[in-house]
């Protein structure tokens, strides 16, 4: 949230060019011919990386805004019987009842697969004498070994529920205790959704069958669309960061403008108010807001988030804009504005504004990519948004408990973090540049 | 054990976790390359999953603490290999309705070498009691005669229910039958205490591996706080021909199973436990898995404070209609072993004993009543609340949870669930662990996600969870039949008159739903093939190495 105080200040306009142009606003007053030289911005000539940077950006507000209208599943929705699925085309599931309790009617010769559906798998095998329990393994066929031990069973036969997707597994039954394999199978089981699910969800049955949407990024671990999360998490995420930037760089450079143009003692006491808000810790301002809000557990704390942000990050554009306005003061030109007569109010808008305005741009570009960062940290450690409301850091912390097993759950959301950290980082950068007439000028 | 723990582990429950959440490993050799599992040496490395607050056992009541005074010392009995019952200190033990009689081995030693005493275990169990000992855990005393008084500071200590007869033998008396009596024994409150040592050290006593003695296999040879434990074999024991690991080192300290697991795919531990994260992982390199069940029940507690909403049975009903445990157990938790819970009675809760003499499951006799999902019945029962109440609409609803990933992803299943299913606002208030013991004290939820460890094993320590009189109520359910049945089995040493009442007791859990059952949990683990004969066990210490041993190598993996 720090600005850096690091750029070049940024000095467009040599005492030789402005000076007459001073004396050009002096005499002709507000006279519209006196607007030929570069009173906005300086021309945007970009370069390739930040017209880059310019189209990621734009590409990802379409994403987060007009994407939902196009992607319109509700992200907080959980298809529990699509847990940590890879991308998938929508598809059809079989309606089944569940029953805990299953048993078996009667003994079997041979290993029967009863029904293999993603809900269950209803297996049974012959009873053998002596042997007291089963221990019943899954693992996937292409892999190698028992896999993971399901239960011990003390009857022949087993109904296996758990997280069962629609692949190949291996099944294995051994007495408890020895390494004979009493039963083997493969099974792929087929689609299925069980009906209290479906009513949960409220999909519609057609002879016996519902519908199930596509997930083209995959869901996470409680079954919820990635896509849609991320475009979610990323109107919190991106509100957030150009938002909070808006407000505290704008009463940043309200202060530190007035303090520039009051001077004397005023201004003195000014910059010692900055001095203090800097000392302040940003993380305790975070929790005090939180409780000072009344903010009770489990509601969302982005407004909190916002304030604090704003009371504690304006200090750099302060002390940036009261700089560059105390120099500027300074500047022939603008004695000999005030020397001719020109009102401050007229100083202001005719000389300062054009001056920092470039400057208020690029610190604003700099500023969106850390909010967006303080943001996706608080979330992470749970200060900032509430579930069901999400954000792309309050995803990230949802995915590390599966980086293992299901990388993209975390890695998706850390992506789009790093791309929109790095195209506002990439403009902003770009934007400096294109402003700095030295640079111009070298080039 | 005593505390609730739900996601973020209580003190004990934390060594489940450790056990559960992986802590214990084996290899030796802190330093340079740690080894898993050292043949030659008979040396095993593992971690822990925290320090253990205090190895004083009057005062300890985390997992983590059982698990090392379950080798740093030893109690009149204790758990074997099999899971029974078998002399420790106590070589000979007789029971009664009134009282029990213990005879002490005369080899049984400190580990400065004086002699294991009967007075030794009566200074323990007083030392226990007082109130200015302040244990957590008085109330596993409370079967002795006076127990409870004593702890209430309304009678002197000497009046507690047990003697030293010469320095052999001891009598206990009881306040009122106790057929579990002797597996209270090998628990840690009932170890013994060297009154000379804790005089000594007062406060400071068991604060480093010097202020404490030891009478178990092993003996704390190094505790470098923060960093390192190291256990030997204590050449001391009573029984050390029979203890085969001759060090366990414990240098690393981690709650994290991923951090676990990775320094079992090392070789730097020789046990850790995986948690759904690591599973897959674990299964594609082709380790072994092993599980087991750790005994514990989670839950749902509702406050029946007045004005709470969760105080109305129709509301709770129309929970309980709609959230169906297998649903969390089988698709949002993912672990294996890890059982959905219909009951207040976990299935690992013994029952009577059989005719033919062998021990059963209180659940395989007095099967539980299962409620099925079903979400017209749920919305039925919610109208109903609304119109009992006299409201139109639901205020947001507070659950409590611990900060574990896990706990969160739970209650975000809740959240949906709710939310969808009936339309109720479920607000996640996440805590750190002592931070929701906390509000659970002071009855700042509505739905508190928590759990409970066995303390000793007896379908008692479930029992009497949410009779009025438990602290542990959090909720402050208060039902004269609740408490009418758990007196009923308390005051009787006939099991068939203590199952019957046990029996009406889990009918009332699911017909009045004090609290909705979710899961029972399990640990998944990985050990080191080369090591073998680890006791995983619900009671005792888990796990437990006493009688472990390490295999030649096999010349393959």
């Amino acid at each position: 949230m720090k600005m850096s105080l690091s750029y070049d200040l940024f000095r467009p306009y040599s005492l030789s060019t402005t000076y007459p142009l001073a004396g050009d606003g002096a005499c002709s007053g507000n006279g519209p011919e006196s607007v030929e030289l570069p009173l906005a911005m300086p021309s945007p000539s970009l370069s390739r990386s930040g017209k880059l940077a310019g189209v990621a950006i734009v590409l990802l507000l379409v994403f987060v805004f007009i994407g939902p209208l196009v992607w319109q599943q509700d992200p907080s929705r959980q298809w529990l019987s699509q847990i940590s699925m890879g991308p998938s085309a929508s598809n059809s599931a079989r309606l089944v009842d569940n029953d805990s309790l299953w048993q078996p009617r009667g003994e079997v010769q041979t290993a029967v697969v009863h029904s293999a559906n993603t809900e269950f798998v209803r297996l049974q095998w012959p009873a053998v004498e002596g042997v007291h329990a089963y221990q019943v393994f899954r693992n996937f066929a292409e892999q190698s070994g028992l896999g993971i031990p399901l239960a011990v069973s003390r009857v022949a036969y087993y109904q296996d529920e758990l997280q069962l997707a629609e692949t190949r597994y291996r099944y294995t039954v051994k007495a408890e205790g020895s390494d004979k394999v009493l039963a083997e199978w493969e099974v792929t089981p087929e689609p299925a959704m069980s009906r209290f699910e479906a009513q949960l969800q409220g999909l519609p049955e057609q002879s016996g069958r519902v519908i199930l949407p596509a997930h083209p990024l995959g869901t996470d671990a409680l079954g919820r669309d990635i896509l849609a999360r991320l475009m979610a998490g990323g109107r919190t995420s991106l509100m957030v960061g150009l938002i909070a930037p808006c407000l505290f760089i704008a009463f940043g450079c309200l202060y530190g403008a007035l303090a520039g143009i009051a001077g004397g003692w005023l201004d003195n006491v000014a910059m010692r108010v900055v001095d203090f808000v800097i000392a302040l810790p940003f993380l305790l301002f975070m929790i005090l807001l939180r409780v000072a809000f009344g903010i009770g557990p489990g509601e969302d704390g982005v407004f909190p988030l916002i304030l604090a942000m704003v009371m504690m990050s304006w200090t750099g554009s302060a002390r940036l804009i009261r700089g560059q306005v105390l120099s500027l003061s300074q500047q022939p030109y603008v004695e000999a504005a005030r020397l001719a007569g020109m009102g401050r109010l007229q100083i202001i808008v005719r000389h300062m504004l054009p001056n920092v305005l470039p400057m208020i741009l690029v610190s604003f570009s700099f500023a969106v990519p850390s909010a967006i960062f303080t943001e996706a940290f608080l979330s992470f450690i749970g200060l900032g948004v509430a579930p069901p409301s999400t954000s792309w850091g309050a995803q990230c912390n949802d995915g590390i408990k599966t980086l293992l097993s299901h990388p993209q759950q975390m890695l998706l959301p850390a992506a789009m973090i790093s791309i929109a950290v790095l195209a506002f980082n990439t403009l902003g950068d770009a934007l400096r540049d294109a402003g700095d007439s030295r640079l111009r000028e070298l080039s | 054990m005593k505390s609730h723990w739900g996601q973020r582990p209580s003190p004990f429950l934390i060594f489940f976790v450790a056990i559960f959440c992986g802590a214990l490993f084996f290899a030796h050799s802190p330093y340079a390359q740690a080894q898993a599992v050292d043949a030659q040496t008979s040396r095993i490395t593992l971690s822990l999953a925290t320090e253990p607050p205090t190895l004083n056992s009057a005062q300890a009541t985390d997992t983590i603490a059982n698990f090392l005074l379950s080798h740093l010392m030893e109690g009149l009995l204790r758990y074997g290999q099999d899971g029974s019952l078998q002399g420790g200190v106590a070589e000979r033990w007789e029971l009664t309705e009134t009282g029990a009689r213990f005879w002490l081995r005369k080899n049984a030693r400190w580990s400065d070498g004086k002699p294991v005493t009967a007075d030794d275990f009566v200074f323990a169990w007083r030392y226990a009691l007082k109130p200015e000992t302040a244990s957590q855990y008085a109330f596993i005393l409370y079967p002795l005669r006076n127990a409870e008084a004593i702890n209430r500071g309304e009678l002197p200590v000497e009046n507690l229910g047990v003697r030293a007869v010469g320095a052999h033998e001891l009598r206990v008396e009881f306040e009122k039958p106790c057929p579990y009596f002797l597996g209270l024994t090998a628990f840690m409150s009932y170890m013994p205490l060297r009154e000379d040592m804790v005089q000594r050290w007062q406060r400071a006593y068991a604060a480093d591996a010097d202020k404490l003695l030891y009478n178990g296999p092993y003996i704390m040879s190094e505790w470098i706080h923060g960093a390192s434990i190291r256990l030997r074999r204590n050449p001391n024991y009573w029984g050390r021909n029979e203890v085969a690991i001759a060090e366990i080192d414990l240098p690393y300290f981690t709650a994290d199973t991923s951090a676990q697991f990775n320094l079992f795919r090392d070789k730097r531990i020789a046990l850790a436990s995986l948690d759904s994260g690591q599973l897959d992982k674990a299964v594609e390199q082709g380790f072994d898995i092993h599980q087991f069940q750790t005994g514990a029940l989670f839950f749902l507690e509702f406050n029946f404070r007045k004005g709470r909403i969760t105080a109305n049975k129709s509301f709770r009903k129309a929970l309980q209609a709609l959230l169906d445990p297998s649903i969390l157990v089988n698709k949002i938790l993912g672990m294996p072993g890890v059982l959905p819970a219909y009951s207040l009675f976990p299935t690992t809760v013994t029952g009577p004993i059989r005719s033919t003499g062998e021990a059963s499951y209180f659940r395989d006799q007095f099967p539980v009543r299962r409620v099925t999902a079903n979400l017209d019945q749920a919305r039925d029962y919610l109208e109903r609340a609304k119109k009992e109440l006299g409201i139109t609409a639901f205020p947001p609803l507070h659950l409590l949870v611990g900060d574990s990933p896990r706990a969160l992803q739970e209650a975000e299943y809740y959240q949906y669930v709710l939310k969808r299913g009936l339309g109720l606002e479920l607000r996640i208030d996440q805590q750190i662990f002592k931070q929701r013991l906390e509000k659970m004290r002071r009855g700042d939820f509505d739905i508190v996600a928590a759990a409970w460890g066995p303390d000793y094993d007896d379908i008692m320590t479930f029992a009497d969870l949410f009779s009025s009189w438990n602290d542990n109520n959090r909720g402050r359910y208060n039902s004269p039949h609740y408490d009418a049945l758990v007196s009923q089995a308390a005051n009787t040493a006939d099991p068939k008159l203590r199952f019957q009442a046990m029996a009406e007791l889990q009918e009332l859990v699911v017909e009045d739903v004090p609290i909705l059952p979710t899961y029972e949990s399990a640990s998944l683990y990985v050990q080191h093939p080369q090591l073998r004969g680890v006791r995983r066990s619900i009671f005792g210490g888990d796990p437990n190495f006493r009688d472990a041993w390490i295999a030649l190598p096999e010349g393959k993996r």
